[in-house]
């Protein structure tokens, strides 16, 4: 029997079982048995998870879009299926999320190893990938809801697995809690779509938003509550603010995070429910605007960070702003295509940032510098990852990113075009500011003891490099037909050649723009230029042009005051709402009513138990008493 | 034949001495003395009143038999229950007997 599209569901599942075969060895306390504490079992399992994608691909491209489940639920006339469907997009996510697991989850054995939890990183990392595979094949809105969350908690598990450092716990905290915004508005949007179409299945929530069955005054909302969930997720302005505090988990969950699994999920929401945004006009503008906002204000804060986490966290915000910019654009494959080049560069990124904490133990840049001649690998990695970033001709992120800009030029107002370039140019600067103070410049610590990782943090890490290089050629027709894509990566994604195609979808065939390629190289090129002149060839002073702009820089370093903002509404309104139920729940339920009622029996027995008196007299004088009431009662008003 | 109201008020005054012997005594087999006279009484009251108002019908004395019936087994129990007190608590007085006070 040939390995298909039919077997894609083996994927999450490998996982889910090394994850429950590694907890309950923990629970039993035997993780030892396993081979190497549980780590080389959730390795088979994203590895052949891995290896099915090759065959599920081939059989996509022969065979076509497929969508198969098994029912699940019968509630009243509705059937939920655990249903999933296998499209281009779908696989193509399948693909990137399996490799980076696979890359992380190899560094990982290095990383992490000799840490007390070990065997649970390795238990949680499984299930964090098997939530995200699951998200990625879900067809229907329920499931996909359930393994959005299972993300969710398991981000949660992993950013806080340091949970000895007060520090950790509260980001995890932060993080859970500032997604969950977003998701309720998520759940909103699918019950109100349940409402409207009576279906969580994806193909008939299009049909009915195709044939216009709904008002647009409803798409409109659905798309905007899902778009809601999607903003939290994908750390998109205001919601973006538990990204940054997410570093605080170890660095390989970082790369896992950022390139594939968590942040991703809200650009692959909007992706997948993309027929519901192309009806929605006004959410779609509110998309680009989001996007828009979020990929300058974060490129900006990466400019004053000093923790080299921190830097790739902020250009993680500010590329995924710039994959929402392309969804409000109207280019799906553009915005997914940035997507799986980007999540090879950041992962890349993030990895060799791991290199460089894990040899010096340091990770702000101010003590860091001239690593280039003790970890020659990482740096030339890294150095790759970065100008991928920055979007240097020929690597991937050129590519892509042209693709993304050809889409805002084509659909948006040129001044957003010009924001947009802004926000590579800053991209340059920061991130040739990231290179040169961490591997070039002096030594500022003596370096003779640091020393290159080994392979299986090298390799991974040199796989990806591969991939940032050439992963960007896809996009041109004849790359595409050697891999056998029937074209170019953008033809390939495109949503009308998807299962659920949309008649009114706009169609953004690949194409390359010389005079936007040379335009962005240019923008990017001077970007990294001003970072060379302030932080290599040290002509300028940074000092000296901060200084000039104190009331900006306040501003960047303090985040735009957003985290005190937040803090501020957290204390003002929620801590004191917080006191009043509590102190209502003290006083009125706990005190009155409750302590009340138990008083008055205390009380009204304390006092009626002198009745009785034991005295036999007593007792049968109130017998009688009592018999010559009745009687009296019952001649006066009976007779 | 004796008037009705005769035998009404000899059962009232028979009814009247049980209720102030059974108030009154400190003894716990007369209290229980005295409740045998309080029955009589409504037995005094059921002959009565089925002779002079269903005369030949006999339902009181068949009800004064029961109550008779009744009587005794009550009887029975109580002293049996105030020979367990007595061999216990070494009296009979039932204002000694208030195991069940506050």
């Amino acid at each position: 029997m040939d390995i298909g599209t039919g077997h894609a569901w083996l994927i999450p599942a490998l996982s889910v079982l090394s994850s429950l075969v590694i907890s309950l060895a923990l629970l039993l306390k035997s993780v030892h048995v396993l081979p190497k504490n549980g780590s080389y079992l959730s390795i088979a399992a994203i590895g052949s998870g891995f290896l099915l994608f090759f065959p599920i691909l081939r059989d996509l491209l022969s065979n076509g879009p497929r969508e198969y489940g098994l029912p699940w639920l019968l509630v009243g006339g509705t059937e939920i299926r655990w249903s999933m469907l296998l499209d281009p997009l779908s696989v193509t996510m399948l693909g990137l999320v399996t490799l980076v697991a696979l890359c992380v989850q190899v560094y990982s054995l290095c990383y992490m190893h000799g840490h007390p939890r070990f065997g649970w990183y390795y238990a949680v990392q499984s299930l964090f990938a098997a939530s995200m595979l699951g998200l990625v094949l879900a067809d229907n809105l329920l499931l996909l809801y359930i393994t959005w969350e299972l993300v969710g908690a398991c981000s949660y598990l992993l950013i806080g697995f340091y949970y000895e450092q007060r520090s950790a716990a509260e980001a995890a905290k932060k993080a859970f809690v500032t997604t969950r915004l977003g998701d309720v508005g998520l759940l909103i949007g699918i019950l109100l779509l349940f409402k409207v179409t009576g279906t969580f299945q994806l193909s008939g929530i299009f049909d009915a938003v195709a044939t216009g069955k709904l008002d647009s005054a409803t798409v409109n909302w659905a798309a905007l509550l899902i778009f809601l969930g999607a903003m939290g997720k994908s750390a998109q302005f205001p919601f973006h603010v538990w990204l940054p505090d997410a570093m605080e988990g170890p660095t390989p969950v970082s790369a896992l995070i950022h390139a594939a699994t968590m942040v991703t999920a809200g650009v692959y929401l909007v992706a997948r429910t993309y027929p519901i945004f192309l009806a929605a006009e006004t959410v779609l503008s509110f998309v680009t605007i989001i996007g828009l906002i979020t990929t300058l204000m974060a490129a900006l804060l990466a400019l004053v960070a000093t923790d080299i986490k921190r830097v790739l966290a902020y250009s993680t915000v500010s590329k995924l702003g710039f994959m929402m910019l392309a969804l409000g654009s109207g280019s799906l494959a553009a915005g997914i295509f940035y997507l799986i080049t980007h999540g090879f560069f950041k992962a890349l990124l993030f990895l060799g940032s791991g290199n460089v904490i894990h040899a010096t133990e340091r990770q702000d840049m101010r003590e860091l510098g001239g690593l280039r001649n003790s970890m020659p690998v990482t740096t030339a990695t890294f150095v790759i990852g970065s100008l991928a970033l920055a979007g240097i001709a020929p690597l991937s992120g050129f590519f892509s990113k042209d693709e993304v800009l050809i889409a805002v030029r084509e659909h948006q107002s040129p001044f957003v075009l010009v924001l947009t370039l802004f926000s590579l140019f800053i991209t340059g600067v920061f991130i040739a500011r990231l290179v040169l103070r961490t591997f070039f410049g002096a030594q500022t610590h003596d370096s003779s003891h640091y020393h290159e990782a080994g392979w299986n943090m090298t390799g991974p890490m040199i796989v990806l490099a591969a991939l940032s290089i050439v992963g960007g050629l896809v996009v041109f027709p004849f790359f595409g037909e050697m891999l056998g894509l029937g074209g170019g990566f953008m033809e390939f994604i495109n949503p009308s050649s998807g299962a659920h195609g949309n008649a009114g979808a706009t169609v953004h065939a690949a194409q390359f723009d010389t005079a936007m390629a040379l335009l962005s190289t240019l923008v990017s090129g001077s970007g990294l230029l001003i970072g060379w002149i302030f932080y290599g060839a040290r002509l300028w002073s940074p000092q000296a042009i901060s200084k000039r702009m104190t009331p900006v820089v306040v501003l960047l370093e303090n985040k735009y005051f957003l985290d005190s903002f937040y803090q501020a509404i957290i204390n003002g309104v929620v801590l004191v709402a917080g006191l009043l139920v509590a102190t209502f729940d003290r006083v009125v339920v706990n005190d009155v009513a409750v302590n009340g009622l138990g008083r008055i029996a205390v009380f009204a027995g304390d006092r009626l138990k002198y009745h009785v008196t034991g005295k036999l007299n007593n007792y049968g004088m109130g017998m009688v008493v009592g018999a010559v009431i009745i009687a009296a009662a019952a001649f006066t008003f009976l007779s | 034949m004796i008037p009705l109201q005769h035998a009404l008020i000899f059962g009232a005054l028979l009814f009247s001495l049980g209720l102030y012997g059974m108030l009154a005594r400190r003894h716990a087999v007369m209290v229980l003395m005295a409740i045998e006279l309080m029955l009589n009484a409504v037995n005094v009251n059921l002959v009565a009143f089925s002779a002079y108002v269903a005369p030949g019908a006999f339902v009181g004395q068949i009800f004064a038999i029961f109550v008779i019936t009744i009587a005794a087994a009550e009887i029975g129990l109580a002293l049996a229950i105030v020979l367990r007190v007595y061999r216990n608590k070494a009296t009979a007085n039932v204002d000694e007997i208030d195991l069940l006070k506050w």
